[in-house]
């Protein structure tokens, strides 16, 4: 164990005595020695150690997905793996870019929240909060933790499941996340428990929990249910450029998993995040997945159905303003007979934007009576911007029934015109019409946050038009 | 104190539609524009409005409301002056309810308006539990469901069911003028009698209307002040409620056949 004493020796290096609040960052650029370091800090079992090392292999020797968006301008040796999360908040709040401070303000974002952020409290100070509802939900045996801490408190659960839903092999990104993952959510649901309130990363949001290459892992026992909130709608500054996120899932006999995340990165930011789901017997598995800034996002919410009778839903929306791409959509393999799925995607684009809906749904021999449902809507503001659809559709048998629908809108000049006659500017009538346009999707959404997302158009649509 | 159209002509790109209109239409009065099919009666409803579709042929004044200028206005700044159209066949707008559009639309126009009740503006939460209250006793009185509140603007609804969904916004609204585009198409005797009554109520209250129409039906029910008759963009005749009456037994073909 090279490493063990890499904590005092930092940690006097850099003049920092308690070992949580020192911060510590990796050299730019990935390699052995990177990832060995990151292990070695976070004092890792040698399963992971291993692990990690195995998937910086598999990174390197991948190739990055010719489809999607164009990830050439991404330079892997000009990012650090590993900074403690003291290192990438700017100093001040006077740092922090005006447009993001003006936001915060108009979303209503209390002084606290809007400190961390804007990045610049490692400490969200909801902890008393976080800490009355991580006692009842110990009660219940549920677990609630980082991921760090998942893995030294509860190894031997992480060993058995990490990496099972999401291989290193799967992509590019999973490999690169497999090896230099930090932070992230672990949560256990036994058996039978259902968990009534969302459990929100926002409550227990701390230095440990977010991060550039997010882990999270979540265990839904047989018949529990669970609904997890990650992210916000306020938008999240990030000095860093790349974040490549894993979430896998596991949803046992008759559980059920909600997952719904909002997510609005600043400007800049690569956004590539493998998410999935495995659903057995007669199981229950659900995406919201909300899309709002970034450079770029590549994300499509996956549901592997393995046992009878499992479900899958998957509510995917995406809003491309200036600059911005979102590639988007869902996947879902029906692997088991009896299994239901659908997707619903609904983007915006505007100012430039572009959206593109990515979806496929995989219907195995093996699953016979299967249903599956695809819809996607593309709502496209002005002649500047851009969506697509790429539906793949492979069914291999017949014994199945098969939906699909798509539309393509523009905002009518009717439709605006009687807005105005209503009183509304034209931006707001044109924010109106896109908040009406994805209601679906946000009324599935904890209800602070529908009201939030419903603001942030209107400002978004403000500012883009005008 | 009225809605004053003065020598506005207006069309789409090179194509004239209307010439030279001269209307007034005073307040807490009820004025009808009549005219066959094609006669520029929509257009002229829709460019009291500003829709920016339509323009002017000449750069000059033509609309003042209660003599203020709102010629250069845009729709929305006209519906905070207290300017109201009833839409011949409304936008639908998917995702968005009856009830939220009307609450925003509220609120918007209440917010420019100095004399209503300021101090519920302190109390939002206040105000819009009162604005519930009134919206779905307003709705029930009209025979609107109240369910269909709670739907959106584009929803399964029928024409008749359309055009009391246009009504009971102007009564929500309480609009200084009001013009409303063919709301009488459509609608069987029933509904055509709820809304000649909330046509008479918003009168009594002191609205200025005009009620664009080609039919007589709606007049049974709705006495007119004034009758005003548009063909081919012009106004050729205007008087009482009797010249309904004779376009009624007569058609418009006396106008029709006169000079271009």
């Amino acid at each position: 164990m090279p490493y063990t004493s890499l904590n005092s020796l930092s940690s006097y290096r850099y003049g920092f005595h308690k070992p949580e609040k020192y911060f510590y960052k990796s050299k730019k650029g990935l390699s052995e020695k990177t990832v060995e370091e990151i292990s070695g800090i976070k004092n890792e079992p040698d399963w992971m150690r291993e692990y990690r090392l195995k998937a910086l292999k598999v990174f390197c020797k991948k190739k990055l997905p010719s489809w999607g968006g164009d990830l050439g301008k991404i330079n892997f040796d000009d990012i650090y793996y590993y900074i403690k999360p003291t290192e990438n908040k700017v100093s001040s709040w006077k740092d922090l870019p005006a447009e993001i401070k003006d936001t915060y303000d108009k979303i209503g974002i209390p002084e606290a929240e809007k400190k961390f952020l804007g990045g610049i409290s490692a400490q969200y100070e909801s902890e008393v909060v976080y800490k009355s509802i991580k006692k009842a939900l110990s009660k219940k045996g549920v677990v609630f933790l980082d991921m760090d801490s998942g893995l030294r408190e509860y190894a031997s659960l992480v060993k058995e499941y990490f990496g099972t839903v999401v291989p290193m092999e799967d992509n590019k990104f999973a490999a690169l996340n497999s090896a230099v993952w930090s932070g992230g959510s672990f949560i256990y649901v036994p058996k039978g428990v259902k968990v009534d309130l969302p459990l929100q990363a926002y409550f227990r949001i701390n230095a440990a929990n977010m991060g550039q290459f997010e882990r999270t892992l979540i265990i839904a026992d047989s018949g529990s249910f669970v609904h997890y909130v990650e992210g916000c709608t306020a938008p999240i500054y990030s000095t860093d450029s790349l974040h490549s996120a894993v979430v896998e899932i596991i949803v046992k006999k008759g559980a059920r998993v909600r997952y719904s995340t909002i997510q609005n990165w600043s400007k800049n930011v690569y956004n590539l995040v493998t998410k999935r789901m495995r659903v057995e017997e007669e199981g229950i598995g659900e995406w919201v997945d909300g899309n709002i800034g970034s450079k770029l996002t590549m994300k499509y919410p996956s549901v592997y159905l393995v046992g009878k009778g499992a479900r899958g839903e998957i509510l995917s929306v995406a809003y491309a303003g200036k600059d911005a791409h979102q590639d988007a959509g869902g996947k879902v393999i029906h692997i088991a007979p009896f299994t239901t799925s659908k997707i619903t995607s609904k983007s915006v684009s505007v100012d430039g934007g572009r959206t593109s809906y990515r979806g496929l749904v995989q219907v195995l021999p093996s699953a016979l009576h299967s249903k599956t449902k695809v819809v996607c809507d593309a709502l496209i503001i002005d002649s500047k911007s851009r969506s697509d659809t790429y539906p793949t559709m492979d069914i291999r048998t017949s014994k199945t029934q098969v939906e699909h629908e798509a539309t393509v809108s523009r905002i009518g000049d009717e439709q605006l015109f009687y807005l105005q006659s209503r009183g509304l500017k034209k931006e707001e009538a044109e924010a109106m019409i896109v908040n009406g346009f994805i209601e679906p999707i946000v009324k599935e959404l904890p209800l602070e946050y529908a009201v939030e997302l419903n603001r942030l158009i209107l400002l978004e649509m403000d500012g883009s038009v005008g | 104190m009225s809605l004053k159209v003065n020598n506005l002509s207006a069309g789409i790109g090179n194509l004239c539609i209307l010439h030279d209109i001269d209307l007034k239409i005073e307040k807490g009065t009820l004025n009808v524009l009549m005219g066959p099919n094609g006669s520029g009666k929509s257009t002229f409803a829709s460019v009291l409005m500003g829709n920016p579709k339509y323009k002017r042929v000449e750069k000059k004044p033509y609309l003042s409301l209660n003599g203020k200028d709102i010629s250069n206005f845009e729709p929305h700044e006209r519906a905070k002056c207290g300017l109201f159209l009833a839409f011949q066949n409304p936008s639908g707008i998917p995702g968005v309810s009856v009830a939220n559009l009307l609450k925003t639309s509220y609120q918007t126009v209440q917010r420019s308006d100095n004399t209503p009740s300021k101090k519920s503006a302190h109390n939002p939460a206040l105000s819009v539990f009162k604005f519930h209250q009134e919206l779905v006793l307003t709705a029930e009185r009209i025979g609107v469901p109240r369910d269909f509140l709670g739907r959106s603007l584009d929803g399964d609804f029928s024409g008749g069911e359309k055009k009391k969904l246009e009504m009971l916004q102007a009564i929500v609204l309480k609009p200084k003028y009001a013009v409303f585009d063919e709301i009488d198409t459509g609608l069987d005797v029933d509904a055509l009698k709820t809304i000649a009554g909330a046509i008479l109520e918003l009168k009594k209250k002191g609205t200025g209307i005009l009620v664009v129409t080609h039919y007589h039906r709606i007049l049974e029910y709705a006495k007119p002040d004034v009758v005003h008759v548009l063909v081919k963009g012009r106004i050729v005749a205007s008087g009482g409620c009797k010249l309904a009456l004779e376009i009624e037994k007569n058609g418009y073909s006396k106008w029709s056949k006169s000079k271009n």
